[in-house]
C-alpha cells in the first residue's frame, strides 16, 4: 500500500480525532471524563462494525455478541483467583485458578472474538441481505442466552464484578487507534478492494471469479477480533459487565452511531461513534440531574433515549447516507492546499 | 387547447448524479400521429420516456400534454390522466393471472363505461389474452407477455400509447404482428409514440422518426429516408 | 398435559405469530422496509386497553383497535413515508430508531413495572371436554386468527385494493406507471398492520395481562425471524414462517424440561440458523434452496 497524500489524510483525520477526544478526556473531571473513555471504545466498537458491514453491506445485528464475549473473557480472567471460587463456584477449574494481566486480557478477548466470528461466521457467510441479517441476529441471542444462563463459564445472570479497571483515557485511545490502523489496513488491503467491489455489483463479481464468501468471513473474523477487544476495554473502564449490557441496547445504539455517520467510511464510523457517544452521555446526565460543564438540565427517565430516537430518526431523514455522506476525508472536503497548485 | 400537439417536450434535461443522460431535447407528437425515437443502447431514450411519465424528475425543460404542462406530476396521476406506457422489459406482473394483469390497465382508465366493447377490441387485436386469461402472466412466452403489455396499456383508454423498445427479444413473425396492431390502435385514433433500438424499420412505419445519441437529438428522418437510413446515421457520425 | 393439549396451544400461539407476521409481511411487500417498530403497535393498544379498563368492554376494545392503527398511520406519515427512495439500511435503523423512541415513551408514562390489562382475562378460564382441557382464550386465538388471515386473503384476492397491492409488491415502479397510488396501497398496508397488532395486544394480553414497556418487541423480533425463516417474499411463506415459529415456540416450551428450559431460546436460535443456511430462500418458498435476488 502506497503511502500518498490522500491515505495520510484518509488515515490522519479520524486519528486525529480520536486523540483529541483522548485529550479532552485527560484534561476534564473524573465525572466526565468517562464520557470521553465511553466514546473511544465506542468508538473501537463501530469501527469493528464498519470493517464487516461498511465493506460487505451485510447489516450485521450480532457484532455485540462479539464484544459480550470479549468483555466477559478479560473480565473473567482479571479477577483476582482468591476471590473466583466464592463469587462463581460453578466455574470450569482452569478458569477459577488462573489470572492474567491487563494486556493479556485484552489480546485474549481480541482472540476470542475473532475465533469465534471465524468459527460461527462460516456458515453464514454465503447469505445475504436480510437472511444474513437475522443470521447474526440469531448469533446475537445464542450468545446472551449462553453468557447468561450457562455458569461454568461466567456469572451467569449476575454481575460480573470486581474487574480491575485499568481503562483510562489512554488505554481506551491506544485500542481505538490499534482498531483504526487494521482497520485501514483493511480497508485497502486486496481483500478489502474485492469485497467492496462485490458489494457494489455481486454477479460482476461472481463471474470474474471473486469468492465472496471467503471475503466476507475474512471481514468478519477481523471484525470479530477488534469487537473482542473492545469488550476487553469495556470491562475494564466499567469494572463489571452484565449480560444486559451488551445486547440489544448496546447493538441498537452503535448500528445507529454507525449509519449516522456514514455506514460506507471509516471516517464516519468514528464521527458517528464520537459524536453520538457524546451526546448519550450528555442526556444521561441530563437524566441524573448533573450538568456537564455549563449545561445544567433536568429531563425524566427515559427521556435521553427518547431524544436520541428522534433526533436519530431526524438525522437519517434528512442525511440518509450518514453525516459525512459516507465519504471518506478528501482535499476536496476540506479545501486544504497542500502544495503547489495543479494545473 | 385544441391546436396543441398532444404531447411535447421542450428542452428537456435529465441527469443522473452528476451525469446528463438527457440534454436538451425538444419534439413533438402530433396528434393522430405515430412517431418514432431511435438511438442506440444508452442513449438516452429510456431516460426520456421517464421523465414524461413522472418517474424521473427533470432537471430541465418541460413536458406537455395538449399544452398543458405535466412537468413535477407524479407518475400515478400522469398514468390517470390519458398517457400510458408499455415499458421495456414488459413488466408483467408475474405473480398474477393474465387477466389480473389486464384488470390492472383499468386504474388509469378515465371512462367507466365501454369497458366491454374496447377489451373486446383488444381481444381481437391480441387473442392470448382471451385464450390464456387465468394463465399465470409469467408462464407466458416474450411474444405474448409483451401483447399483454400492450392490452394492458390499450385497457385504460389512453389518448397516447408509448412504447419502449417493444421488440427487444422477440422473433421477427412476432415483431411483425405487435407493428400490425399497432398500425390499428393508431388507426382507432391512439396517438403512439414508439422508441426503438433498429432505426431503419422504425423510420419507415412511423410518420416522423427522431434520431438520438448520447443524450442529444441529432437529426429527423421521414418514411422516404427508410432505405438511406443506415448510410445517413452512419455519414452524421462519422462526421 | 397431553400430546393433543401440546399441539393445541402450538396452534393457538402460532395464529398469533402468523397475524404479527401478515402485518410485517404487507408492508414489507410494498415497501421493501422491515418495520421493527411494529412491536411498539401491539405494545401501544396492550396500553390502551389498560387506560380504558373501566369502559364497556366493546369500547375499551375498540378502542385499542384505533389507537394502533392511528400510530401505524402516524408512523407512516411522519417518518415512512419520507424514506420511501433511501437505502435500505437508512430505513431500518430508522425503524429501529423510532421503536426506542416509542418504548422510551412508555417508561416515561406508565414507569418500567407492568401495568395490568385485564379486560378480557376472563377468557383464561378453561373449557373442559372429556379429558380436553382448554382455555376460552385459546380456542379464541386459533378462531380469530383463522378469520383474519382468511379476510386477509379475500382482501387480497377479490378486491381491486388487493390487486393494487399484490401488483406494487411485485413490481412498485410498474404499478405507478399504471396508475396504482402508492399512497393508498402503502396506507392499506399500514393501517392492516396496525389492526392486526391491536388483535394481537388482545389476544395476549387475555392470557398475560402485565403490560411492560418491551411488550410488543419480543414477539415481533422472534415473528420477524419466523418471517425470514419462512420466506420475506411471499406473503404465505412469510405467514407460515410466523406460524411455525410460534408453534415451535410453545411446543419447544411444554416440551423441554425446566432445566434446559432457559436454553430454549438458544435452540431456537439454533434451528434458525441452521434453516436459513440451508434453505436461504425460505422454508415455505419453492425452491427455497436456491436464494432469490435479493433485494435489500
Amino acid at each position: 500500500m502506497r503511502i500518498t497524500r490522500k491515505a495520510l489524510l484518509e488515515f490522519g483525520a479520524p486519528a486525529l480525532l480520536l486523540v483529541a477526544v483522548c485529550v479532552i478526556g485527560e484534561l476534564v473531571s473524573v465525572g466526565t471524563q468517562q464520557d470521553f473513555i465511553s466514546a473511544l471504545v465506542n468508538a473501537t466498537i463501530v469501527i469493528a462494525l464498519w470493517v464487516f458491514i461498511g465493506n460487505s453491506g451485510v447489516i450485521s445485528f450480532g457484532h455485540i455478541s462479539f464484544v459480550a464475549l470479549g468483555a466477559f473473557a478479560a473480565g473473567l480472567m482479571t479477577i483476582e483467583t482468591i476471590v473466583k471460587p466464592n463469587v462463581m463456584p460453578n466455574l470450569f477449574p482452569f478458569l477459577q485458578h488462573h489470572s492474567i494481566g491487563n494486556v493479556p486480557s485484552l489480546v485474549l478477548a481480541a482472540a476470542i472474538g475473532g475465533l469465534v466470528a471465524l468459527v460461527l461466521g462460516a456458515p453464514l457467510m454465503r447469505l445475504s441481505g436480510l437472511s444474513a441479517s437475522i443470521a447474526t441476529f440469531a448469533v446475537l441471542g445464542i450468545t446472551n442466552n449462553v453468557l447468561t444462563y450457562w455458569e461454568k463459564i461466567g456469572p451467569g445472570a449476575q454481575t460480573l464484578s470486581l474487574v480491575p479497571e485499568t481503562t483510562g483515557p489512554f488505554q481506551a485511545l491506544v485500542g481505538a487507534l490499534i482498531a483504526l490502523v487494521i482497520a485501514f489496513v483493511y480497508q485497502h488491503s486486496r481483500s478489502g478492494r474485492l469485497l467492496r467491489a462485490a458489494r457494489e455489483d455481486p454477479h460482476a463479481a461472481r463471474a470474474i471469479g471473486v469468492r465472496i464468501e471467503r471475503h466476507r468471513l475474512v471481514a468478519f473474523a477481523i471484525s470479530g477480533a477488534l469487537a473482542g477487544l473492545a469488550g476487553g476495554l469495556l470491562v475494564h473502564q466499567i469494572g463489571s459487565i452484565t449480560t444486559n449490557q451488551v445486547y440489544l441496547d448496546l447493538t441498537f445504539l452503535t448500528l445507529a452511531m454507525l449509519v449516522i455517520g456514514g455506514m460506507s467510511s471509516l471516517w464516519g464510523a468514528v464521527v458517528g461513534a464520537v459524536g453520538v457517544s457524546l451526546l448519550d452521555s450528555f442526556l444521561e446526565h441530563a437524566e441524573n440531574g448533573t450538568g456537564v460543564i455549563f449545561f445544567h438540565l433536568k429531563i425524566p427517565s427515559g427521556a435521553s433515549l427518547l431524544i436520541l430516537g428522534v433526533l436519530m430518526a431526524v438525522a437519517l431523514l434528512f442525511r440518509p447516507n450518514g453525516i459525512t455522506g459516507g465519504r471518506e476525508v478528501s482535499l476536496s472536503s476540506l479545501r486544504l492546499r497542500v502544495g503547489p497548485r495543479r494545473a | 387547447m385544441p391546436d396543441a400537439p398532444a404531447l411535447s417536450v421542450e428542452g428537456l434535461v435529465v441527469r443522473y448524479g452528476g451525469v446528463a443522460a438527457v440534454r436538451d431535447v425538444s419534439f413533438e407528437v402530433g396528434r393522430g400521429e405515430i412517431v418514432g425515437l431511435v438511438g442506440p443502447n444508452g442513449a438516452g431514450k429510456s431516460s426520456t420516456l421517464m421523465a414524461i411519465m413522472g418517474a424521473v424528475p427533470p432537471s430541465a425543460g418541460d413536458v406537455r400534454m395538449g399544452g398543458r404542462s405535466i412537468r413535477g406530476k407524479s407518475p400515478e396521476d400522469i398514468a390517470r390522466s390519458g398517457i400510458s406506457l408499455v415499458p421495456e422489459g414488459r413488466h408483467i406482473f408475474s405473480n398474477l393471472s393474465v387477466r389480473e394483469n389486464l384488470r390492472l390497465g383499468l386504474v388509469g382508465r378515465r371512462e367507466s363505461n365501454g369497458v366491454g366493447k374496447d377489451l373486446e377490441w383488444i381481444q381481437s387485436l391480441f387473442p392470448v389474452v382471451k385464450d390464456f386469461a387465468d394463465r399465470h402472466a409469467a408462464s407466458l412466452s416474450g411474444g405474448q407477455q409483451q401483447q399483454l403489455a400492450i392490452a394492458r396499456a390499450l385497457l385504460a383508454k389512453p389518448d397516447i400509447l408509448i412504447l419502449d423498445e417493444p421488440s427487444l427479444g422477440l422473433a421477427p413473425v412476432v415483431v411483425q404482428a405487435v407493428w400490425e396492431a399497432l398500425r390499428e390502435i393508431n388507426r382507432q385514433g391512439v396517438t403512439v409514440l414508439l422508441v426503438e433500438q433498429r432505426a431503419q424499420i422504425t423510420v419507415s412505419f412511423c410518420s416522423r422518426t427522431y434520431v438520438m445519441s448520447n443524450g442529444q437529438l441529432r437529426m429527423t428522418l421521414t418514411p422516404g429516408d427508410a432505405d438511406n437510413t443506415e448510410r445517413m446515421v452512419h455519414a452524421y457520425f462519422a462526421s | 398435559m397431553t400430546a393433543l393439549q401440546y399441539i393445541i396451544d402450538g396452534i393457538a400461539l402460532g395464529s398469533v405469530y402468523a397475524l404479527v407476521a401478515v402485518g410485517l409481511a404487507l408492508v414489507f411487500g410494498v415497501m421493501r422496509l422491515v418495520n421493527f417498530a411494529h412491536g411498539e403497535l401491539i405494545t401501544a393498544a396492550a396500553y390502551t386497553l389498560y387506560l380504558t379498563a373501566s369502559w364497556p368492554k366493546v369500547f375499551a376494545l375498540a378502542m385499542s383497535l384505533l389507537v394502533a392503527v392511528a400510530l401505524a398511520l402516524l408512523m407512516e406519515l411522519v417518518v415512512f413515508r419520507r424514506l420511501r427512495y433511501a437505502p435500505p439500511a437508512t430505513a431500518l435503523i430508522a425503524t429501529f430508531a423510532v421503536a426506542f423512541a416509542l418504548e422510551a415513551v412508555w417508561l416515561i408514562a406508565f414507569g418500567p413495572q407492568g401495568k395490568s390489562a385485564d379486560v378480557l382475562s376472563s377468557l383464561n378460564q378453561t373449557a373442559t371436554h372429556g379429558k380436553l382441557h382448554i382455555r376460552w382464550v385459546t380456542i379464541t386465538m386459533v378462531g380469530v386468527g383463522a378469520a383474519l388471515l382468511a379476510g386477509t386473503g379475500v382482501l387480497l384476492n377479490r378486491t381491486r385494493i388487493g390487486l393494487e397491492m399484490r401488483a406494487a409488491a411485485a413490481d412498485f415502479r410498474a404499478a405507478r406507471l399504471l396508475g396504482v397510488r402508492a399512497n393508498r396501497v402503502i396506507g392499506t398496508a399500514f393501517v392492516l398492520g396496525g389492526l392486526f397488532a391491536g388483535v394481537v395486544a388482545l389476544l395476549l394480553t387475555a392470557s398475560q395481562p402485565l403490560v411492560t414497556p418491551t411488550f410488543g418487541l419480543q414477539v415481533t423480533i422472534l415473528a420477524l425471524v419466523g418471517v425470514v425463516v419462512g420466506g420475506m417474499d411471499r406473503l404465505v411463506s412469510a405467514t407460515l414462517g410466523g406460524f411455525a415459529i410460534g408453534f415451535a415456540n410453545s411446543l419447544l416450551g411444554d416440551v423441554l424440561p425446566s432445566s434446559q428450559g432457559v436454553f430454549l431460546t438458544s435452540f431456537l436460535y439454533l434451528l434458525v440458523i441452521v434453516v436459513l443456511v440451508l434453505r436461504p430462500g425460505g422454508l415455505f418458498v419453492p425452491g427455497g434452496a436456491a436464494a432469490r435476488v435479493e433485494r435489500v
